[in-house]
């Protein structure tokens, strides 16, 4: 079963190793060419209804391309093959959603934030994040950050350790 | 390449001046203590540990 569904900006996304196809619900008009031509792939009464291993990515390609919105889109996975992609192929991105061109990387990297709360202990924050401290701003990327709670920290505003030794709980 | 340069902030995280711990935008708030999970979109977190309220500030660092 489809393992890769995301969410992006304005739908869904699916991939297999060689191709992304968006799905954008809001332009579809319900023309059927994609569950007609290859059900095994769009199947509307699924969920997720897009399975990307239900065919060869040519033959998706080639559905996607059928439909007469940009309801379905695609592009390959690879940027420089994207360059070289000719108009006949109608519903690859750089024709039909511009926007989504050199965007793969930062939908795949739209990993939330995580803020964790530890047990009477400090706030930590993992992830890509800008951290505004004063009068500086950092892009913190694929970082890590600890900051206090207690108060107490020599090191502020991140933790060092002395809540443990004040006896800080909450 | 730096595939790093690539990455969006999905979060900005901002310590207030003598005030809380903010953080907005696409992140996850996991409270181990009380075991909560959220995702608020913002939050203000105390860090004078006096909040009558944690992990949320509720101003206690101004009495």
């Amino acid at each position: 079963m489809e393992k890769d569904e995301k969410h992006f900006s304005g739908g869904k996304r699916y991939r297999n190793k060689d191709i992304t196809v968006y799905w954008k619900p809001s332009t579809c008009i319900h023309a059927s060419y994609c569950y007609r031509e290859l059900i095994e792939v769009f199947d509307p009464s699924r969920r997720p209804w897009v399975d990307m291993e239900g065919s060869t990515t040519e033959k998706i390609i080639e559905v996607v391309n059928l439909c007469p919105t940009d309801a379905l889109t695609w592009k390959y996975n690879d940027e420089a093959l994207n360059e070289d992609v000719r108009a006949d192929q109608y519903n690859h991105v750089k024709f039909r959603r511009p926007e989504l061109i050199g965007s793969i990387n930062d939908t795949v990297e739209e990993t939330p934030v995580s803020v964790k709360v530890m047990i009477d202990g400090p706030v930590v924050i993992k992830g890509d994040f800008d951290f505004i401290n004063g009068t500086t701003r950092k892009e913190v990327r694929d970082g890590m950050i600890s900051i206090c709670r207690c108060g107490v920290s020599d090191h502020q505003p991140f933790c060092d350790g002395r809540h443990r030794k004040i006896g800080f709980t909450g | 390449m730096d595939e790093n340069k690539n990455k969006k902030p999905q979060a900005v995280v901002e310590i207030i001046e003598f005030g809380p711990l903010k953080i907005s935008g696409n992140f996850t708030l996991k409270d181990i203590k009380r075991d909560k999970e959220e995702s608020p979109g913002e939050i203000w977190l105390c860090r004078c540990g006096k909040s009558n309220n944690k992990p949320y500030c509720d101003e206690s660092h101004k009495k």
